[in-house]
């Protein structure tokens, strides 16, 4: 179908893009790389009538890989996976990036766009939030930062206000004695996430000594595991503690089902790929 | 010439986009069409306006049912509006058709057609379809049943009572969507003549012919049916769709019109693969003999009755499979329901039926401790069988040759390294399959080919003249190539006419794995015939030969006995899975499909077919998992039902073609396109069983089904 009509800004500078989204309130959607919106807009799910688009903005592209690492929000997705700086420290997020879409996809799509629309079944919210990540954001008030815990809030529901534009994301490295894996279920034909776990994992001396567990496409929102973080801390790094870390993973978290997999089979998927991924993790620790 | 492997004609513009299909066909100028669908599934229309809809620019006219001069149709017999006036029966109903100058005011102004309903209850549910206070789909009928199949043969109760062991099973099969390449399209108009042209896709010119001059009330003479390049069939385009919905419109209007479905029009609005439910018993001795079966079977036919008739007599014939069982007790229905209609599908009620009597023959192998083999081989068809229906088997029986073939190939294969992780278990299943080739049950069976000859001292053209289209398997060069080597001229000297229903006569359907014999054979027999004439310095020489198979008959009425088919085709499958028995996914890892061909006429085709074959063999088996929920579509588009791609399909697949002469085929062959289909599901039921220990009885084994199978 054809999207119903819209005006269409490309500001090339972010004061730009802010007037025009404080100008336009609710009326307006931002444009990343679109494969979400625009087949709403087809759809007619969304009609907005003014797009913005963040493409022409320099300032929201770009990789800086220091103490820690920070992407501009508009930064694609093979722009990340062909920088080896990046990937040599964070060796998970390059991994992760080849399971989301087709190469198509990754040419268009955005880092940022994937956070902001948080979609359910997205692969990166659960990376992020097992990489520690922190939002940059920025709008009338200014620059703020909210911890990636603290930004997916609901089904495709950000801590984002409607006038306020992500503009980086900051993500630790992985670092000496750490080891992190993104593992998921894709669904045949989209491939998005059926359940996805990351996890991430520091092991000094055969402990943990500090772990985090994400899961993303089986609920409504990517949320982190902290039950079965608290059971793997201060424990030896084994495939039995994961097992036993993993049991009922799923117990306290809001699962939906539908189509592809009832919330019964996307509960015990939790449970199983928490643990492969936690297992990934383990054998992708770094040596000090 | 025969037994090569020559390239497809028509490959490189298909791979290129030179093909012109339907969809292709539109040029500027012409009318379009868009379909008003019910998008309920049973509702009375209590009002249809459709002032809004003519008034909307560019809008030329909005037919509705008092526009239909005979609106009824059907294959089988016509219980189908072709636009619904008082009641809608399944969401893909037709209610109206908007002719517009644009595409896009034909679809603005479809949705300002106003209708309004009267919902009514609901029958979503085949089992429930002929209990008593159901409603009723059809209440002229006064019955939801579209169709009672019975087969007796001896007397099943009192051998189940004697024999050794008794198993019982019950299974369910789902919708198949075709899911064809190319959706539901074309244009129609009316020429200088005074004939309305249908230019689209099918796959049989004549019966749409016929259909379409009745709806039209015309003469046949007058309606003249052409295809385009044909994008996929698989029994999918043997209903009318888009045909003579564009008749309509082209004959009313006088003007040509223009037609392409989306992908979810056509998955809504043409017919599916009937689900069918089995409960059956099979008894046998403790020497593996198979002593009786007794079997119910359901059908969903959906709204309307398609050719549920003929698939539910296949589902009964073929519910002992290709074993010879003295005892048979078989009760099969068709019922009506609102779902979508049910009707052809590559196999035609053979896959289901044989889902259920391969896993129970092997079910009793290992409840009697032998191997399901051995048991195979005491009980598998041999020649002079007596079928179901108490007649012997038509000479060529080779299921027996197919499986041991099957062993032996497998023999041959190194054992893979074990699977990576002990949760990935790995093993091979086997099963074996029987599919009729051709029409049945007293069905009109021939194929008619005109060859003409033309030059001086040699043949310089050969112009071949049969109604046979060719839906992407490649029929046009076989009959080229049966009429070259007949011949004795080359490809090329062969010219083939057999697109229009005007030019070619009736070679019957693309369907029944059965234009290689039927028409190959009209073919060859034209060919010979017109060589001799031609040496008798007839110039042209030219000759029409109808070729007209061994008669079936329909079943008797009371002893049900007949002889249901002229011949059948055979085919033995093993199939290696990998089940990881902590998610439920299942990767096929080897293929070993065996088929008695009689002689396949081009190499390379076989192998195509096979091939394509086990890719739609697979879907079925594994993944397409098509859902309705009370009479409306759950998995309209292919991101919701899902078909296989290259990445599901198992880099191996050992295609082995035997060529054991069918004594009617020409150079022996016989027709094989729906065989690899067949003994797929219950190959890889077998493997699981082998691999896990647990049967799935519930097709399609999607990972949800077999984790739940593992983990009740």
């Amino acid at each position: 179908m054809i999207p119903s009509p819209f005006a269409f800004y490309a500001p090339a500078r972010l004061d730009e893009a802010l007037d025009l989204l404080q100008q336009y309130g609710d009326e307006a959607k931002l444009l990343a790389g679109g494969h979400s919106l625009l087949p709403t807009m087809k759809l007619r799910l969304a009609t907005p009538a003014v797009l913005i688009d963040l493409h022409k903005i320099p300032d929201l592209v770009g990789i800086t890989v220091d103490e820690r690492v920070t992407i501009g929000s508009m930064t694609t997705w093979s722009a990340l996976e062909a920088d080896a700086t990046l990937c040599a420290a964070v060796p998970v997020l390059a991994a992760t990036i080849r399971l989301i879409g087709d190469r198509q996809v990754r040419n268009r799509g955005t880092l940022g766009g994937a956070l902001a629309h948080a979609d359910p079944a997205a692969d990166a919210p659960a990376l992020v939030l097992v990489l520690n990540g922190t939002l940059t954001i920025y709008g009338p008030a200014g620059i703020r930062t909210v911890a990636a815990k603290d930004f997916f809030v609901d089904l495709l529901t950000t801590a984002l206000a409607p006038d306020e534009i992500l503009t980086a994301i900051t993500l630790d490295r992985v670092g000496p004695d750490e080891g992190a894996a993104y593992l998921k279920f894709a669904h045949p034909a989209s491939r998005y996430a059926l359940v996805g776990v990351a996890a991430f994992l520091r092991v000094e001396a055969g402990q943990i000594t500090a772990c985090r567990v994400a899961v993303t496409g089986a609920g409504v929102r990517a949320e982190r595991l902290t039950i079965v973080e608290a059971r793997l801390l201060h424990q030896p790094a084994q495939a039995e503690v994961f097992a036993a870390a993993a049991q009922g993973a799923a117990d306290t978290l809001e699962i939906l089902g539908d189509l592809h997999a009832s919330e019964a089979y996307r509960r015990a998927m939790v449970e199983v790929y928490t643990r492969r991924a936690l297992e990934a993790a383990a054998a992708n620790l770094r040596a000090s | 010439m025969i037994g090569t492997s020559l390239p497809r004609p028509d490959a490189t513009g298909k791979v290129t986009g030179a093909a012109r299909y339907p969809g292709d066909l539109i040029e500027p100028g012409m009318l379009h069409l868009k379909v008003v669908f019910a998008h309920r599934p049973h509702a009375r229309i209590v009002r249809l306006d459709t002032t809004a809809a003519v008034a909307y620019p560019g809008v030329v006219a909005v037919l509705t049912a008092a526009d239909v001069p005979h609106n009824a149709y059907g294959l089988v017999e016509p219980d189908q509006p072709v636009l619904c006036g008082e009641v809608v029966r399944f969401v893909g109903d037709r209610v109206a058709l908007v002719v517009a100058t644009s595409r896009e005011a034909a679809e603005v102004a479809a949705g300002l057609v106003e209708v309004a309903y009267e919902d009514l209850p609901v029958l979503a549910d085949a089992a429930l379809a002929l209990t008593p206070d159901a409603p009723l789909i059809h209440p002229e009928r006064g019955t939801n049943l579209i169709y009672h199949c019975p087969i007796r043969k001896g007397d099943a109760e009192a051998a189940l009572a004697t024999a050794d062991l008794v198993l019982e099973g019950e299974f369910s099969t789902a919708w198949q969507e075709h899911a064809f390449l190319q959706p539901e399209a074309g244009i129609a108009y009316v020429d200088e003549d005074d004939r309305v042209i249908i230019h689209t896709a099918g796959q049989w010119l004549h019966e749409d012919r016929r259909q379409i001059a009745e709806v039209l009330g015309l003469p046949e003479a007058q309606v003249v049916i052409r295809y385009a390049a044909i994008g996929g069939a698989f029994g999918g385009r043997e209903d009318l769709s888009v045909q003579h919905l564009l008749a309509l419109a082209a004959w009313k209007l006088r003007q040509p019109v223009a037609i392409v479905w989306s992908r979810g029009e056509s998955v809504m609005a043409h017919h599916k693969r009937h689900p069918v439910t089995i409960r059956c018993r099979w008894g046998a001795m403790r020497d593996g003999r198979i002593v009786a079966v007794s079997a119910t079977a359901i059908g969903d036919g959906g709204a309307y009755a398609s050719t549920s008739q003929e698939v539910i007599k296949c589902v009964a014939l073929f519910l002992t499979g290709c074993y010879e069982v003295p005892n048979i007790h078989v009760d099969a229905y068709a019922v009506y329901t609102n779902n979508l209609p049910a009707g052809a599908f590559r196999g035609f009620g053979a896959p289901q039926a044989q889902f259920a009597s391969e896993v129970m023959v092997t079910r009793l192998a290992h409840a009697l401790g032998m191997d399901p083999l051995e048991l195979r081989r005491i009980n598998l068809y041999r020649e002079g069988s007596l079928e179901p229906t108490q007649q012997p088997l038509p000479a060529g029986v080779s299921v027996r040759t197919c499986l041991d073939t099957c062993l032996t190939t497998l023999a041959t294969l190194p054992a893979l390294p074990p699977p990576a992780a002990p949760h990935l278990k790995r093993a091979w299943g086997f099963a074996c399959g029987i599919k009729n080739l051709g029409y049945s049950f007293g069905f009109p069976e021939q194929a008619t080919a005109t060859v003409e000859l033309h030059g001086a001292a040699t043949i310089a053209q050969a112009i071949v003249r049969i109604g046979a289209a060719d839906v992407g398997q490649g029929t046009h060069l076989i009959l080229r190539q049966i009429a070259a080597e007949a011949l004795n001229v080359t490809l090329e000297t062969v010219q083939l006419i057999a697109e229009d229903s005007a030019e070619a006569p009736n070679a019957g359907s693309a369907s029944a794995s059965r234009l290689t014999m039927m028409a190959g054979r009209a073919v060859h027999d034209a060919a010979l015939g017109a060589l001799r004439e031609w040496q008798n310095e007839e110039r042209p020489a030219r000759i029409t030969v109808q070729y007209r198979a061994p008669a079936t008959t329909p079943l008797d009425a009371v002893t049900t006995a007949g002889r249901p088919n002229y011949a059948y085709g055979y085919a033995a499958q093993a199939v290696e899975v990998e089940v990881d028995i902590i998610t439920g996914q299942i990767r096929i890892v080897r293929i070993i499909s065996v088929h008695d061909v009689g002689r396949a006429i081009n190499r390379q085709q076989v192998e195509g077919q096979i091939e394509g074959a086990l890719a739609q063999a697979l879907g079925y088996t594994l993944m397409e998992h098509f859902q309705m929920r009370e009479g409306r579509v759950a998995t309209p588009g292919l991101s919701t039902y899902l078909i296989p791609t290259i990445l599901d399909t198992p880099p191996e697949i050992i295609s082995v073609i035997l060529e054991l002469a069918d004594p009617e085929g020409p150079y022996g062959a016989r027709g094989m396109a729906e065989l690899p289909l067949i003994p797929f599901a219950p190959a890889v039921a077998d493997a699981i069983y082998n691999a896990t220990g647990v049967w799935l009885s519930d097709l399609p084994f999607t990972p949800e089904r077999v984790l739940r199978a593992l983990c009740p």
